[in-house]
């Protein structure tokens, strides 16, 4: 990784210094040892603090939505699941491919960084729990790709089984386990805030008037902004995982999200979201023989 | 000193359970939090809590009156104030002087707010000293000594095979001598706390800030941040509401609940004006608040070091970081 991290850099300057680019967006070392942020560089002094290691879990895409007034090209530096943000990004038309200029690392897998509390460099560290079944590791789109692909590895299995799990419970049980998961949101939107498919202008969240939902902490208005969200990304979810990290109070999002993307892909036989940016999402399209077993 | 063997803690919490609505740190689906004692239920002493203890003083959501309006009537009921005697117990040294900034903000300047005072005024505090000192802790360079809490009836120390109480109140002496058959006296000394792994200098930050309104530093704090209020919301602190209210009917209630400085419609104004248009200014706010209004008003900073935000943002907005980069920076 230490040499991904010179190539990082590398290029970083060699973009900046030529004018090619106006900003790169990139990850940096951030406190505890066990923590890498996003960070943004406009001057070739400042490529040095770029870093590439297991902690990068930040999925920059979502920076873009910010970046409408920058003028000039925008590099950022994407893994398998953020290049998938981007495509989405660009599908939604929030940003053009042609400002920007990505540079893809094929992505090894990240390391659990609440597993890491209280150990020090060179312990023993459990995966991250979004990495768990990347199907797509390495970038799916780039201007220039660091390091050499890596194959895509079950690296466990935590949230196929929670999803087996509950595909065998009774409806009863399984609103039990997710009002008991509900129950517990703070309501604090970490999980919408760090998404990519949320790119919405306005969320339907803090509309005032009319105010769809309230803002007190109860578990029906918990459970409507989580099932609103989960099927408002139906479809466009990239599997980044963000939103299960995100979250302060461990809410397995994505069982959540992950069965939808299994259905969505089982019903209308869809590929992934955000493999290619051309392609209309499935429930943003319509056809006559559209499956209804569902109905 | 007066203790008690650590396997016997629970004996001492039963029965005080007996007494009083007694609420300990526990685990929960991995997050620490605070909640009422059961017996059956092991306790979480090891670290502080993520969840910090401010809901039982001021819920996330609390009903203030209920109203029913039917033609020219109006009829109002206040809703049942909570009198149940109460004690935290195991509560660190950083949330305990997190409590006194609520004090502040709740009971002192003229107002006093009925909601937290009552539940305020019904709760004894019961410190537990901090031998193990998180990655992320920093209340000693908040001025704060992590085994003697600000505030509390009671100082629980770590002896290493037993439990030590040092009262410090009144009320914490009278605890004491209810439930001295289950104590004993002690010669055993205290464990001290870990060295701290991070600290900062706070020295001259509040003061030199309020000449920083403008500063560009605002804008390079801010750019990462996602204006979520996962850092407020943890924040044992932070302590804005949102008033609003329920109607059905005739029928209705008003309810408080929290909301955060860092939410785009927090200061969105009736016909859309927001004079902190951008998360530039949001975080510029949280930041002043905390490291200047607040020291301005009150003579303390609204920060004790609890690390909770700079744990869990899930951009590692450090607070530690923002102040060192606060006294770096040079101004006119
Ligand atoms: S819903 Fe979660 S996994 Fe899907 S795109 Fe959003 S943050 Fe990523
Ligand atoms: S991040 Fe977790 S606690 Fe926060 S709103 Fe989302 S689900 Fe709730
Ligand atoms: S500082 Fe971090 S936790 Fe706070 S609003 Fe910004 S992103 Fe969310
Ligand atoms: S600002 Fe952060 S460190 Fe300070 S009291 Fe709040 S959560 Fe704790
Ligand atoms: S900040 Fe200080 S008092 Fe709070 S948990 Fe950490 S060491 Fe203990």
């Amino acid at each position: 990784m230490k040499e991904i991290t010179q190539k990082m850099r590398d290029t970083a300057r060699e973009l900046l210094s030529s004018g090619q680019v106006a900003l790169v967006l990139g990850w940096e070392k951030g406190y505890p040892w066990y923590k890498s942020a996003p960070t943004f560089i406009d001057k070739v002094e400042d490529v040095e603090r770029l870093v590439f290691d297991e902690f990068c879990h930040n999925n920059l895409s979502k920076y873009l939505l910010d970046l409408a007034a920058v003028d000039g090209k925008v590099a950022l530096f994407v893994k398998g699941c953020d290049s998938r943000g981007v495509n989405r990004l660009i599908q939604d038309n929030q940003v053009k491919r042609e400002q920007l200029y990505i540079i893809g690392i094929p992505c090894p897998g990240l390391k659990d960084p609440d597993d890491a509390a209280g150990k020090n460099w060179g312990d023993e560290i459990n995966g991250a729990v979004k990495c768990q079944d990347c199907r797509f590791p390495n970038p799916v789109v780039y201007d220039l790709l660091l390091g050499e692909k890596v194959p895509a590895v079950e690296r466990g299995r935590e949230t196929r089984e929670l999803i087996e799990r509950l595909e065998k419970m009774k409806p009863d049980e399984r609103y039990e386990f997710w009002a008991g998961q509900f129950n517990r949101c703070i309501r604090c939107y970490a999980c919408r805030n760090i998404c990519p498919a949320c790119n919405c202008r306005e969320c339907v969240f803090d509309r005032a008037v009319p105010e769809w939902l309230g803002k007190a902490n109860n578990l029906v208005e918990n459970q409507f902004m989580q099932l609103t969200r989960a099927i408002h990304v139906a479809g466009r979810c990239i599997e980044c995982g963000e939103c299960e990290r995100a979250c302060p109070v461990n809410i397995p999002l994505m069982a959540l999200n992950r069965k939808i993307i299994n259905d969505i892909e089982e019903l209308f036989g869809e590929e992934p979201a955000g493999l290619d940016p051309e392609k209309k999402t499935p429930l943003g399209r319509f056809e006559l023989d559209d499956p209804e077993k569902f109905m | 000193m007066l203790a008690i063997e650590k396997k016997r803690l629970n004996e001492l919490l039963r029965r005080m359970n007996r007494d009083f609505q007694v609420y300990v740190p526990y685990l929960e689906n991995g997050t620490g939090k605070f909640a009422p004692y059961q017996e059956e239920r092991e306790l979480y002493l090891e670290m502080n809590t993520l969840l910090p203890p401010k809901d039982i003083f001021f819920p996330q959501t609390e009903k203030m009156y209920k109203f029913r309006a039917a033609g020219n009537e109006l009829e109002i009921e206040e809703i049942a104030e909570q009198k149940e005697k109460q004690v935290v117990f195991g509560i660190r040294s950083c949330d305990a002087f997190s409590i006194d900034c609520l004090d502040k903000v709740f009971l002192s300047r003229g107002y006093e707010d009925a909601f937290y005072k009552n539940k305020r005024e019904n709760t004894l505090l019961v410190g537990l000293a901090c031998t193990a000192v998180g990655d992320t802790c920093f209340c000693q360079s908040m001025g704060l000594n992590p085994q003697e809490a600000v505030g509390v009836d009671l100082q629980v120390l770590d002896l290493g095979a037993e439990w030590g109480f040092k009262a410090r109140t009144a009320a914490g002496q009278e605890l004491l001598a209810k439930y001295g058959d289950v104590l004993h006296e002690t010669g055993a000394s205290p464990l001290p706390a870990e060295e701290f792994k991070l600290k900062v200098e706070v020295e001259g930050v509040p003061e030199k800030l309020s000449r920083m309104f403008d500063h560009p530093v605002w804008e390079e704090v801010s750019r990462k941040c996602l204006g979520c209020a996962l850092c407020t919301y943890l924040c044992p602190t932070c302590h804005c509401f949102d008033v609003s209210g329920k109607v059905k009917g005739e029928e209705g209630y008003r309810f408080r609940c929290w909301d955060s400085c860092m939410f785009s419609e927090y200061t969105r104004m009736a016909g859309g004006h927001n004079p902190r248009p951008t998360k530039k200014e949001r975080v510029r706010n949280r930041f002043m608040h905390k490291l200047s209004y607040f020291v301005e008003r009150y003579g303390q900073l609204l920060c004790t070091g609890c690390g909770r935000c700079l744990a869990k943002c899930p951009v590692n907005m450090d607070i530690t970081a923002v102040i060192r980069k606060i006294k770096e920076a040079e101004v006119e």
